[in-house]
């Protein structure tokens, strides 16, 4: 169970977090750090309970604001500006985050959404999901990226990329380690 | 012994502004919790608030968590619960106490016995308290019911155990309706209240509605503050109250204070707390059931006797002993209090939020106006209607009358309707002057 925080976009552009009810406000991003939607900004102490609190769908952006920064535990109401977030002040991490895939200087490449080990085919004895030359559309199994014991799906797709593109090449090895926003493909529309 | 430093004002309007007033007299400050609503309302001006959350009282003065955490983290050790929203909530109570702030109300216990119909009833025969006939506790079954209305004699009442608002209820004028009224009853009390035990009484109708002011420390001292009558009434929705009650025989009343002085004693109360009655066609008064708080009318004894029942609440809740006997209790004059709901008298009593563009309220010789609004007040359209409390007092019930008719003329309202031509129409009608009314109809008033 983890409680939403409130969206308020601000005239200058920003977006403010405010905090949905009363609580002890504990483990507070740091200035400068980069929240994304879904993100956790800390947990709310009501009581003597503690409850994840999340950024909301709708905000991004870099933090510019804490309220309360020095404190370890702040007091907080249905009307405190828990951060300040600045949408356009993005850091390169923040785009991986956002956005696993990008048109980058290489041309139009598919980018690993997350870290972990990239197994490229479904068992060692199957053929690959992907072979150079072959046409992959948006939805379409890519691989599989081991993470912690457990396997993830990665799928084609992305908000600028088109819905279908050649394999131009395979820049990732079947089992190498990867860190997010590595590319694994390289496209040609 | 001390008193607190910081108390929690769980509620919200006029009963917020006016346990506020007593705090300051006392040296004590007040924390308001508001809802996003009333977060501009005047009476938190200056003052320290907590946001609990949205207009909507679910997410705000209903949610017993966010009121207590706001309590704790703004260092209150004392929160008084107002009256309405979780005023009458053992629950509420308990969950303050096991976080270290002192509710100011009964025990848990106490109000979670008197809040159930039955139990409430069989804890104060003991004491004396003459009660409606009725089923001993809540009905076995519809043979049960036939043999008890067979006994009280009709009209009698089916009523759901864990009722209120007027729901659960159907009346059998004779036994052919029983049957009927018994199955609908327990249908509505399952859909309203998820329990569709229900019990019996024998209908009064036309009766008066009189209830009796009590407090009481920790240990064991009882006193009242005498009684009010409540007659003018619609849909259960008490308009008018006034101490002493006319109509009512001495001899009957002071054997109903004595009773209901045992009865708190009895159940261990602590607090504020009133005892409603129905003054039956005989003369008799009927135990009908107890609030375990602070009633909007309580101002009508304060004015009656001098005493600040938010400040004895206080003192109370903080471990003081009562520091007057019933003997030291003097109930003087007659006091009258008019509600002004921010209503449409003339279209059905409709609810009308909206802003007060002007607002002036009167002033006088034995005038008292309990108020959280001023000009430009908007009435947040989440909550109940009420905006200001009218109380005069006189030597006689016509002097008070007559006061209260000079300050509600005085009282200057634009922007909403209001409830004030109903009042006026009943304070000049013969009916309510000679006292030739009961809880049917209001005296003096043809919509």
């Amino acid at each position: 169970m983890s409680v939403e925080a409130k969206l308020v976009a601000r005239e200058d552009g920003t977006l403010a977090l405010v905090a949905p009810k009363p609580a002890y406000w504990r483990e507070a991003p740091k200035k400068g750090a980069v929240i994304v939607p879904g993100a956790s900004i800390g947990r709310l102490e009501v009581l003597g309970g503690l409850e994840p609190i999340v950024a909301p769908k709708t905000a991004a952006g870099r933090v510019i604001e804490v309220f309360e920064p020095k404190l370890a535990r702040r007091a907080v109401d249905a009307a405190t500006v828990l951060l300040v977030l600045d949408p356009n002040a993005l850091g390169a991490g923040a785009e991986i985050a956002a956005s696993a895939t990008s048109r980058a200087t290489e041309g139009l490449v598919f980018r690993a959404p997350m870290s972990g080990r990239l197994y490229r085919k479904p068992s060692p004895n199957d053929p690959p999901f992907v072979q150079v030359g072959q046409t992959i559309r948006a939805g379409e199994t890519v691989g599989l990226l081991e993470v912690m014991k457990t396997f993830n799906r990665v799928t084609f797709g992305g908000d600028d990329l088109p819905a279908s593109a050649k394999v131009k090449a395979i820049v990732a090895e079947d089992g190498a380690d990867l860190d997010a926003g590595d590319v694994i493909l390289v496209l040609e529309e | 012994m001390p008193l607190f430093h910081r108390l929690f004002v769980a509620n919200r309007g006029e009963v917020a502004a006016r346990i506020a007033r007593t705090c300051d007299r006392l040296g004590i400050e007040p924390v308001f919790g508001v809802s996003e609503a009333d977060r501009d309302a005047p009476y938190t001006k200056g003052r320290r608030v907590v946001v609990l959350g949205p207009g909507r009282a679910t997410y705000s003065y209903l949610d017993p968590e966010r009121l207590v955490q706001a309590a704790v983290q703004t260092g209150c050790t004392a929160l008084h619960p107002g009256w309405g929203f979780l005023a009458e909530s053992p629950r509420f109570a308990m969950l303050c106490e096991h976080h270290g702030v002192t509710f100011l109300g009964p025990p848990a216990a106490a109000m979670h016995l008197m809040g159930k119909k039955t139990p409430a009833k069989k804890a104060m025969r003991p004491s004396g308290l003459s009660l409606i006939p009725g089923s001993d506790g809540v009905l076995a079954d519809l043979a049960e019911a036939r043999s008890v209305a067979a006994e009280t004699g009709y009209p009698v009442l089916l009523k759901a155990e864990s009722g209120g608002g007027g729901r659960g209820m159907r009346i059998a004028r004779h036994e052919g309706e029983l049957e009927r009224a018994y199955t609908e009853a327990r249908a509505e009390a399952l859909a309203a209240f998820g329990d569709d035990r229900v019990y019996l009484e024998k209908l009064i109708e036309r009766g008066r509605h009189v209830e009796i002011q009590l407090l009481a420390d920790k240990y064991g001292n009882v006193v009242h503050l005498g009684e009010r009558d409540c007659t003018v009434q619609r849909n259960h929705q008490k308009l008018i109250e006034e101490s002493p009650a006319p109509m009512l025989d001495r001899a009957e009343r002071d054997r109903t204070f004595e009773a209901a002085v045992r009865a708190c004693q009895a159940i261990g109360y602590v607090g504020a707390g009133t005892m409603e009655l129905l003054l039956d066609a005989s003369g008799t008064l009927r135990f009908m059931e107890m609030n375990t708080r602070l009633q909007v009318e309580h101002t009508v004894s304060e004015e009656r006797t001098g005493i600040d029942l938010v400040e004895q609440q206080i003192l109370v809740g903080a471990g003081h002993r009562l520091a007057f006997t019933q003997a030291d209790v003097k109930l003087e004059g007659h006091a009258i209090e008019c509600r002004i709901n921010a209503e449409d008298p003339s279209q059905g009593f409709k609810p009308a939020p909206g802003t007060i563009t002007t607002w002036r309220a009167p002033k006088g010789e034995g005038v008292r106006v309990d108020t959280h609004v001023a000009s430009g007040y908007t009435v947040p359209p989440f909550y109940d209607s009420l905006i200001c409390k009218v109380v005069t007092r006189g030597a006689t019930r016509d002097e008070a009358c007559d006061r209260m008719i000079g300050a509600l003329e005085g009282l200057v309202c634009e922007g909403v309707p209001t409830t004030i031509p109903m009042h006026l129409a009943i304070l000049r009608s013969d009916e309510f002057r000679t006292h030739r009314y009961d809880t049917g109809a209001i005296p003096g008033w043809k919509p």
